[in-house]
């Protein structure tokens, strides 16, 4: 309830206000929001698994995000930057999907 | 199930006793035989710690209500970024590493080099085109001046200027044959005529004069004389042509009687035209 709220006021705040994202922090804001997004979607299978736990989810979400932008950080340290980035978001990606199956075979119950 | 039943028999001997031993540590035995776990796949308690966390939870209602609002606060900052990202659009060169945009930028200036080349190459083209037209515009007028000169030449077109005009009456002794006619014409020719005609007939290369029993014809028409002969040229060279001394005047004069008058003027008018012969044979050399 808490969550859903959290993303309507999160998409209206943002449709209205529109600040200048510094320079720096440009090429993690993708990255951030696809942690974040495999966050949220963790904490709904765990939901749904009633093994649902606030502090886990904050935990996780943070350090998810984090993980994320030192990862990419870490890459255009290095100058593999755009194949990191890329990495980040395959793993990210194939988390997202099997959280999403694992919630749709307790909503389908198969 | 086993336990109640031997609970009740329990006080009957001490054979029955040794029964029940045997059989509870039989049944130990295959309570641990028949257990499944294998230990290669992890035992997974789910219902354990949800049970710790629910206690957890309710033990504080403060507790709950600060996590709900970092969760719908964490949650809010997803969405605000997801939508600050989506409405982001002028991201496509900020986020581009350091080697990607040295590559971009030789990108575009080796495409502005080719581009610079090509545009060389169309100004060339367009230089050669011009000169092209020059040289054709040149090439027409040409073709217009040789076209007039080939068309007096040939007859097309009628022609004026300075010359001489040549009378020859009707024979007295005998009519005017063809073959003197003719090398009347050739000394013309030699006197440098540039257009001829005799009576109306216009005088070209092919032009042919021959004796028939009608007279003189000349490309088959019939000449009746008196023979006016207009010749334009270089009036005193065809004067001479005509009066040089043993020429064909003379020959006109003495052998068959006729008078010759040759008048020189500043403007002969040749109006008689010949149409164009049609090649059916030669063709231009390329």
């Amino acid at each position: 309830m808490a969550a859903v709220l959290g993303l309507i006021v999160g998409v209206v705040v943002g449709l209205f206000v529109r600040p200048d994202i510094p320079v720096f922090l440009q090429p993690y804001l993708p990255i951030m929001v696809v942690a974040a997004l495999d966050a949220l979607l963790g904490a709904a299978r765990s939901y749904f698994e009633r093994s649902f736990s606030d502090k886990v989810f904050v935990i996780s979400f943070l350090s998810n995000v984090v993980t994320a932008t030192l990862l990419v950080l870490l890459g255009n340290q290095l100058g593999v930057g755009s194949q990191l980035s890329t990495a980040v978001i395959v793993v990210l990606g194939i988390r997202i999907f099997s959280n999403v199956s694992a919630i749709r075979r307790f909503i389908f119950q198969g | 199930m086993v336990d109640p039943e031997h609970e009740g028999t329990q006080g009957d001997g001490s054979e029955q006793s040794d029964l029940l031993k045997r059989i509870v540590s039989r049944d130990r035995k295959d309570r641990i035989n028949d257990d499944t776990t294998t230990g290669a796949f992890p035992v997974v308690r789910k219902r354990k710690p949800a049970k710790a966390i629910s206690s957890r939870r309710t033990s504080s209602l403060k507790r709950r209500l600060a996590t709900g609002t970092l969760v719908a606060v964490l949650c809010a900052m997803l969405s605000y970024g997801y939508v600050i990202q989506i409405n982001n659009k002028d991201l496509t060169y900020e986020t581009l590493t350091e080697t990607e945009l040295t590559r971009l930028i030789s990108e575009t200036s080796n495409q502005a080099d080719r581009l610079e080349q090509r545009k060389a190459e169309l100004d060339r083209q367009l230089r050669s085109l011009e000169a092209a037209a020059d040289k054709e515009k040149e090439a027409e007028n040409i073709a217009k001046e040789n076209e007039e000169t080939s068309g007096i030449l040939s007859g097309r077109l009628p022609a004026e200027g300075k010359g001489i005009i040549v009378r020859i009456s009707k024979g007295s002794k005998e009519p005017v044959n063809a073959s003197t006619m003719f090398n009347l014409i050739e000394e013309l020719r030699n006197g440098g005529a540039e257009v001829m005609a005799i009576n109306d007939v216009r005088v070209v290369t092919s032009t042919y004069v021959s004796d028939s029993s009608n007279g003189l014809v000349c490309d088959g028409q019939i000449m009746e004389p008196p023979y006016v002969v207009r010749a334009i040229g270089d009036p005193t060279n065809l004067q001479n042509a005509v009066n040089m001394a043993g020429g064909v005047g003379s020959r006109l004069k003495v052998k068959f009687g006729a008078k010759v008058t040759v008048d020189v003027s500043d403007e002969v008018r040749i109006t008689q035209t010949k149409a164009v012969q049609e090649y059916k044979y030669a063709k231009i050399v390329e």
